[in-house]
């Protein structure tokens, strides 16, 4: 069934523009609330030491300082997927991020001045910065509240299977083993990180203005850490400057503050530095992938075995849980018989890893993908054809069980090797300055939510006001990505309400129904949906009463120009009289629709097999590049992406998810590393912590691929971790056909290729 | 972050402030690019005093003039007003090309000559351009003296000059040579992993003068990031005096690459290896004679 749309697929501002770019939105960092005190909070000198001792005396000391906690002036939980995460630490530190005291002051500089008072004693500890030492038997525990069942420095192992390896080993006349180390990254989210906690002396309850993604998990788990009832405790989001998953977990600070708020009743706001944000704020999981990989002499993948070893850092937190992804990607991604997955994440004292857009998805698509180009080049194989002859199709249920109903995988690879010339291309002969060479990567992501929880839904308010204003209250946040220009598009298309007459209203846990958060890419999918369901109950309540204003019926009526109107007569009533007469007339009804939507998808068994989303994401991106061969520096001369989105919702904003993936996959895959020694982070600003700058990036050129997926919003997918998921692989690739030499790590620094050269002519 | 402020606005302004203001609390601040991050990292018990030369009119610290005897830059100028020069741009090419690679668009706006060469980093883009140019630097003093140091001994070290506490670098000049300036050949190599907002892993200027038969006459040549000032490499420019452009083979052009990075002492940290820079000036040294 073919729809003509009027509003959905055509470009559309973001419903903030203006306010984000004039400066007048309101984020974390500008809210002021009456006697509202600053927040800062000490941080350990030494990665690992005992603390021997804490003098807060002078601090205290200071005028203007109100308030001072050490772990010893909280009764409190611990934090974290694993529950081994003090919010304040006591008797030791365990990383260069670990909060010994907080302060509470008058004054942003007042509150600083008095951690500078505060006189720690420390007895330094030798520390363990390489899971592979941790792993060791002569290894000390490093996180005393670690669970110990897999192994005493095993925070989280997942295992997965399919298939007979046996059988699939012994077809394979191609096999490649490979190492790969992925860096650590982070976010750099413009915003830094920010909280402002306001606890009621009267009512008990405790409001946060938090940047949290997911601000339902995040209330159960603030109310668990500080013994409080959920419910009382008010999640509110202000304008979020960025969050990439960074704000998936709840992070010391936000208990803390919430602590200094109860101490003093007083409200409170702890605003990072960018050093801070650096040092303080997580980041993408480093690991190490040793990979095996068989193909036949066809070149038909056969079998996958893969090992992963992440680095944990000190504490657990939800990135922990990335395998359950990445398994996603070496168990499905093209079509493979049998698949054998470890992964341990072993702690640390380097700074801990959170979740980070694509959730491990960027790492295990490196190897995967980097693999094949060996694969092929051992074959004999062109690259762009052993990918094709492999490639995941619609209908396919994989090893996995995941489902993939609609499917644009080889339509993806096929879009951007033609747009890339990829068979026409100049090859490199191996001499010059300046050589060239094209990648090719591809990718499987979730696209219609992921079911990690309970429930994967979403839960919609709508309501229509006398004038024919519609307020959608969704449960789903707004973090920077767009989802609210989509809400509102959609009601406009579903009820022809003008766009500029949908106020949404998501930031506040007190008003808006339950919602999961924001991960997965999956809020226009799920959220969408629901909020489908609300407007059709708000349309069956409209058309009832306009049947009977316009005397005609059910099937003539058009939504259109904030009217309905009769398709016969030309006959018309605004929306705001309809209402008027559902609120004012017999039976005297509210002009109000809730809906709640669950995606079908499953929760998978405990062999992580079952179809864990409701659609699957698909691209393939062609990256061109030119190596100088004398600095060792890569120019990304172009990239193409072609990707299957399902249905385009909003083409301005999904431009911007797709560049925006691409630079940060450009950046992971060239520049960016935040590099750690001996626990210490060594680059905690943006000198020396290379985002690509402007002057950096290339045409980007999009392909998009409509599927039109059977569950999705119009046929939408999720799109917006894809675009950096395969962005790193594509560039080590074509790295490799320029030069003819292979880097197995992130990020590819020009040194790295200066060595490789080196070395190939040696 | 916390400090003082005194704005002189005439130069005999400025010199009274120097003579009474010193000590290890007081700072000169120009387009304050560096200053910035200089004062937020300071831990001093008193609050740091900082002598405000932007609003100083005086030209010769503000002007670039030009006259028969050389191009004199005063320390206000700005990367963005050198870059929008025309004698600068046709007399001072190497210069040019260096202002124009700093930072962005919008450092460039804001960061003065002055401030990069007081800077003293090794990895100052217009201090390497200046030092292959063997510009000169006019230092006033606050008792009016003034006192002219080749810019070579102007940097002494990791974020040393020679100046002195009651010393302010006025302006640099560049001589013209005698010689009848045929032709320049020149450019500024800067190797870091971005393409703006970077600061040199190595950096090489260089400006040639070739007669009507294309034999070099002089070459002012400078290396950065490679040691712990910005170098001038004399050898190697001598090396190349006498020899025709266009004939300088791979086997000269392999001498010349290795004449300048005995002059390197390259140190590993962060942003790049010893081992990668010593390789980087060789490959880019030798490049400029690729056919
Ligand atoms: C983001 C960023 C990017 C940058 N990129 C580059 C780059 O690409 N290349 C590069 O070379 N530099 C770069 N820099 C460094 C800086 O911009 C330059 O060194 C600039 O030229 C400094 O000039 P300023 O006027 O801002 O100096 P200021 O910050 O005002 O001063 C710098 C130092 O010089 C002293 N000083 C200034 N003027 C005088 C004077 N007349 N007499 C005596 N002392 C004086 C000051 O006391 C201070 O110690 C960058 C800086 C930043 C923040």
């Amino acid at each position: 069934m073919k729809r003509d749309l009027k509003i959905i697929g055509k470009p559309t501002r973001k419903l903030d523009a203006e306010a984000r770019v004039s400066g007048e939105a309101v984020y974390g960092h500008d809210i002021v609330l009456p006697n509202m005190l600053h927040g800062a909070i000490l941080r350990t000198k030494h990665p690992t030491a005992e603390i021997l001792s804490i003098d807060t005396s002078k601090a205290k000391a200071l005028p203007g300082v109100v308030c001072v906690l050490t772990a010893d002036d909280v009764d409190v939980n611990n934090i974290s997927y694993k529950g081994d995460h003090p919010i304040l630490k006591k008797g030791e530190v365990n990383c260069i991020r670990d909060e010994i005291a907080a302060v509470a002051a008058t004054s942003r500089e007042i509150a600083a001045k008095a951690l500078a008072l505060i006189e720690v004693e420390y007895k330094v500890r030798e520390g363990i910065f390489d899971p592979f030492a941790a792993l060791k038997k002569e290894a000390p525990q490093l996180n005393r509240f670690a669970s110990k069942e897999q192994g005493k420095n095993i925070a989280d192992s997942f295992h997965y299977e399919h298939g007979d390896l046996q059988e699939q080993k012994e077809k394979s006349t191609c096999v490649v083993s490979q190492r790969y180390t992925l860096p650590r990254v982070t976010h750099c989210c413009m915003g830094t990180s920010a909280v402002t906690a306001d606890y009621s002396r009267s009512t008990k309850r405790l409001t946060l203005y938090s940047l949290s993604q997911v601000p339902f998990l995040f209330q159960r788990d603030l109310a668990k850490a500080l013994r409080m009832e959920p419910s009382n405790i008010r999640i509110i989001q202000p304008v979020i400057g960025g969050g990439f998953g960074s704000k998936l977990d709840m992070h010391p600070f936000e208990p803390i503050c919430a602590l200094l708020s109860m101490q003093t009743c007083r409200p409170v706001q702890i605003v990072f530095s960018r050093e801070e944000e650096f040092i303080a704020s997580p980041t993408r999981q480093p690991m190490v992938i040793d990979l095996t990989t068989g193909a036949d002499a066809d070149g038909k993948f056969t079998f996958r075995e893969v090992k992963i070893t992440k680095d944990n850092g000190a504490y657990t937190s939800w990135g922990a849980t990335t395998p359950f992804v990445m398994m996603q990607t070496f168990s499905s991604l093209y079509q493979i018989p049998a698949c054998r997955f470890d992964s341990y994440a072993v702690y640390t004292n380097n700074v801990f890893a959170g979740s980070f857009r694509g959730y491990g998805n960027p790492q295990a698509t490196f190897a995967l993908e980097r693999n094949i180009d060996l694969m092929a080049m051992e074959l004999g194989m062109d690259k762009m054809q052993i990918r094709l002859l492999n490639a995941n199709f619609a209908g396919e249920e994989t090893g996995q069980k995941l489902h993939f109903r609609s499917c644009g995988h080889k339509d993806a690879l096929q879009i951007v090797s033609d747009k890339a010339n990829y068979k026409n291309r100049q090859k490199s002969n191996g001499t010059g300055r300046f050589r060239r060479g094209i990648g090719l990567a591809s990718m499987l992501h979730v696209g219609g939510g992921a079911k990690i929880y309970p429930s994967d839904g979403c839960g919609t308010i709508a309501k229509f006001d006398d004038y024919g204003y519609l307020t959608i209250i969704s449960g789903a946040s707004e973090i920077g990505q767009g989802s609210e220009t989509v809400l509102a598009m959609i009601a406009a298309e579903e009820l022809g309400v003008s766009i500029e007459k949908v106020r949404i209203i998501n930031s506040d846990t007190d008003i808006k129904p339950w919602d999961v958060g924001v991960h997965a890419s999956r809020t226009s999918f799920i959220a969408g949906n629901s909020l489908l369901g609300a407007l059709s109950i708000l349309k069956i309540q409209l058309s009832a009463k306009a049947v009977a204003l316009l005397g005609t019926d059910l099937d003539d009526l058009i939504f259109e120009d904030d009217q309905i109107r009769s398709g016969r007569t030309g006959k018309a009533v605004k929306i705001g009289k309809v209402v008027r007469d559902i609120h004012f007339k017999q039976p005297h009804e509210l002009c109000t629709a809730s809906y709640y939507y669950e995606p079908d998808s499953e929760y998978q068994d405990g062999a992580f097999k079952g179809n864990v989303s409701s659609a699957y994401a698909f691209a393939a991106q062609a990256i061109e590049v030119e190596v100088d061969t004398y600095t060792g520096n890569v120019r990304v001369v172009d990239v193409h992406v072609a990707q299957d989105v399902g249905k385009i919702l909003n083409p301005l904003g999904l431009a911007g998810q797709i560049e925006g993936g691409v630079v940060m996959g450009l950046g992971y895959a060239l520049t960016e590393e935040l590099i750690a020694s001996e626990g210490h982070v060594r680059n905690p600003n943006f000198h020396n912590y290379k985002l690509p700058t402007a002057s950096d990036i290339p045409e980007i050129h999009f392909h998009p691929i409509e599927t039109s997926d059977q569950e999705g919003p119009y046929g939408a997918k999720g799109v917006s971790e894809a675009p950096l998921i395969p962005t790193a692989a594509a560039v080590a690739n074509a790295v490799s056909d320029a030069l003819g030499v292979e880097i197995f790590s992130l990020p590819v620094t020009p040194e790295k290729i200066l060595q490789a050269l080196k070395e190939k002519s040696v | 972050m916390n400090f003082e402020m005194i704005t002189p606005r005439t130069t005999g302004e400025l010199l009274q402030a120097l003579a009474n203001n010193q000590g290890s609390r007081v700072r000169i601040g120009a387009g304050y690019t560096d200053l910035i991050l200089e004062l937020k990292g300071l831990k001093c018990e008193e609050t740091p005093l900082v002598i405000n030369l932007a609003d100083l009119t005086d030209p010769k610290f503000t002007h670039i003039e030009k006259t028969d005897a050389g191009i004199r830059l005063g320390a206000l100028v700005t990367a963005g007003k050198v870059i929008i020069d025309a004698s600068i741009q046709t007399e001072l090419p190497v210069l040019c090309k260096a202002a124009s690679e700093l930072g962005s668009r919008q450092l460039r706006h804001r960061a003065t000559l002055g401030g990069n060469l007081c800077t003293a980093s090794p990895a100052g883009d217009i201090a390497a351009a200046l030092v292959a140019l063997e510009a000169r630097c006019e230092i006033l003093s606050a008792d009016g003296t003034l006192r002219t140091l080749a810019l070579t001994d102007f940097l002494v070290g990791v974020r040393k000059t020679a100046l002195r506490q009651d010393e302010v670098l006025q302006s640099v000049f560049i001589p013209t040579r005698k010689s009848i300036n045929k032709h320049l050949l020149s450019d500024f190599l800067k190797v870091g992993t971005r393409r703006s907002m970077e600061i040199a892993v190595v950096s090489l200027a260089y400006q040639f003068e070739l007669d009507a038969e294309e034999i070099i006459r002089h070459a002012g040549i400078a290396i950065g990031s490679v040691a712990p000032t910005v170098k001038f490499v004399s050898a190697a420019g001598e090396f190349l005096v006498g020899k025709k452009f266009s004939s300088i083979g791979a086997v000269a052009a392999d001498k010349f690459a290795a004449m300048v990075c005995a002059e390197a002492t390259p140190i590993s940290d962060i942003r790049a290896s010893a081992w990668y820079r010593r390789e980087v000036l060789y490959n880019i040294s030798r490049g400029i004679f690729d056919k």
